[in-house]
């Protein structure tokens, strides 16, 4: 009995996946990208595709060099990141708080539910021009958006992972004689922290999305504005160039968070997916 | 019925009274329990066994103060049951460990929880691992462990907050015959270094006789304790040589003769 957790090691273990082989599964995804890369280059050379509609590699990346020597991304990227930085910090911070507050209180929750049901099923970018008629052509119209989209999305898989709190691990801790406080601190909290993480990296996916969308509607600077630019110009390998840069920065952040993730959730096996 | 009352006299040692309980669940609805009686001397481990649906967990839960009694009065320490008291420890029939804490920080949540020191925890929680014989095992999260594992975990939980009393709700129920033999002797070991006043609730015959000083057999309608069993075998007991002790079978025949009885 003793030698069970040894030889269930040792059954996994059997199995070779590839995390055992990280050096051969970079070789690879770094040979699928190249292959993509080629064949997208290789059709516009052969004339299957027409440049001037799908770009080439090699368009986007000289694009990209133009937009940092020129010393137009720097101010616009800043202004992007700031509205993405608060827009998320409001959804995390007031997402959290809402679940913890509904969770605890059922009759609130019974009340406000069908009426946060309604809010997030708005196509919350249709309102966005709203949003600049309200809350001007600044950043704040395009914090509001992606705060509306990102908080939406925090509370809900915060308050997923606080409703589904195993009831014995409850009861045996208030046997124990625990405080309502100690619960939340030891068992309701981490309990929902495999929800808190995988709404963290939905949420920064939404918040970068809602930003650049309200900048493309109306901005003074931004992303989203240099987006609309080069699309009136039919500058295919510019806005390419751009949205490479959005993925690239929110790629980024969300493996710093998987690194997060993995240390503080060691317990449990894998890191969340995001859905969608 | 025969009255408890009658057989077993009160004395001023009892830990845990119990008298004329009864419990409803929901408004009009049929008694779980009516007319209960029962008494557990201080330093005494009783086994209640049962067909389903006599009541025994029921009556588990009144005294642990999960479950309020309709009628009757129930004293335990001469006080009235509530949950979370910090005199009794209840044992769940799942092991109800934290998945994201190790073994040692399992054994000392219980600790934790009953404001213990930092360094007394720790120095506890090290010497209750030991006694389960997990100390191999001490930085492995429950998911890394078998069932038998985690309940021995869950037991050196328990114990390590040394408690006077000790209430288990079938902890053994969802292990195999062999592993049951194991954690009968570790709970033993536990429980006769403690000296705490222990209800056990089982439908197994076996494990009732190999643990307990007395068995208490629910009559089938929750009307009360149809009848008592005193379990005489001598102490230390080891769990493996009592399967081929004649005294235990011959105590087996009788529980399980009584059992029968109480279900007609």
């Amino acid at each position: 009995m003793t030698n069970l957790a040894s030889s269930e090691a040792a059954l996994s273990s059997a199995t070779r996946t590839a995390d055992d082989r990280p050096g051969l599964l970079l070789a690879m995804r770094t040979m699928f990208l190249a292959l993509v890369l080629a064949i997208w280059q290789g059709s516009v050379a052969i004339g299957w595709a027409d440049a001037a509609f799908v770009s080439t590699p090699l368009g986007v990346a000289q694009s990209l060099g133009q937009l940092i020597r020129s010393g137009e991304l720097l101010p616009n990227l800043g202004t992007t990141i700031i509205e993405i930085a608060l827009a998320f910090v409001a959804s995390v911070a007031f997402g959290v708080a809402s679940a913890v507050v509904l969770d605890r209180n059922n009759w609130l929750d019974r009340i406000v539910s069908p009426f946060l049901t309604a809010l997030n099923s708005m196509p919350r970018i249709a309102l966005g021009p709203l949003f600049i008629l309200w809350f001007g052509i600044g950043p704040a119209s395009k914090i509001v958006l992606a705060f509306s989209l990102g908080y939406f999305i925090m509370l809900l898989s915060t308050l997923g992972g606080l409703k589904n709190v195993d009831r014995d691990l409850l009861l045996m801790s208030r046997l124990f004689g625990a405080s309502e406080l100690r619960l939340f601190r030891y068992v309701r909290l981490p309990w929902a922290l495999p929800g808190i993480f995988a709404g963290l990296k939905l949420t920064l996916i939404y918040c970068s999305a809602g930003a650049v969308i309200g900048e493309m509607i109306a901005a003074k600077s931004g992303l989203g504005l240099l987006v609309q630019t080069f699309s009136g110009r039919f500058d295919v390998a510019g806005v390419l160039a751009l949205i490479l840069i959005v993925a690239i920065m929110v790629m980024t952040l969300t493996s710093l968070m998987e690194l997060v993730e993995r240390r503080l959730l060691a317990w449990s096996k894998g890191s969340t997916d995001v859905p969608g | 019925m025969v009255s408890s009352a009658a057989r077993a006299p009160t004395n001023d040692s009892a830990h845990i009274r119990a008298r004329g309980v009864a419990v409803n669940f929901g408004r009009g609805a049929r008694a779980v329990l009516s007319g209960v009686d029962l008494e557990v001397t201080k330093g005494e481990f009783v086994a209640l066994i049962g067909a389903s649906g006599c009541g025994k967990t029921t009556l588990l839960n009144v005294i642990a103060g999960l479950v309020p009694a309709s009628r009757g009065t129930v004293e335990i320490a001469k006080r009235a049951p509530s949950a979370g008291r910090d005199d009794i420890c209840y044992i769940l029939a799942r092991d109800a460990l934290l998945p994201w804490r190790t073994v040692r920080g399992n054994v000392e949540y219980g600790l934790q929880l009953s404001h213990v020191g930092r360094e007394e925890r720790a120095r506890r929680a090290a010497n209750y691992i030991e006694k389960v014989g997990l100390q191999n095992y001490r930085d492995f999260y429950p998911s890394g462990l078998s069932q038998g594992m985690r309940q021995r975990v869950s037991l050196a939980r328990a114990f390590a907050v040394e408690r006077q009393i000790y209430l288990m709700d079938e902890p053994f129920s969802a292990l195999d015959s062999q592993t049951k033999l194991v954690l009968h002797d570790q709970l033993l070991g536990l429980w006769e270094t403690s000296h705490a006043t222990v209800v056990f609730v089982t439908h197994d015959i076996g494990e009732a006789i190999t643990l307990a000083d007395r068995v208490v057999v629910m009559s089938k309608r929750g009307t009360g304790v149809a009848e008592e069993i005193l379990i005489d075998l001598p102490r230390p007991r080891s769990a493996e040589a009592l399967q081929a002790d004649a005294r235990y079978h011959d105590l087996y025949r009788r529980t399980w003769t009584c059992l029968k009885a109480s279900t007609q």
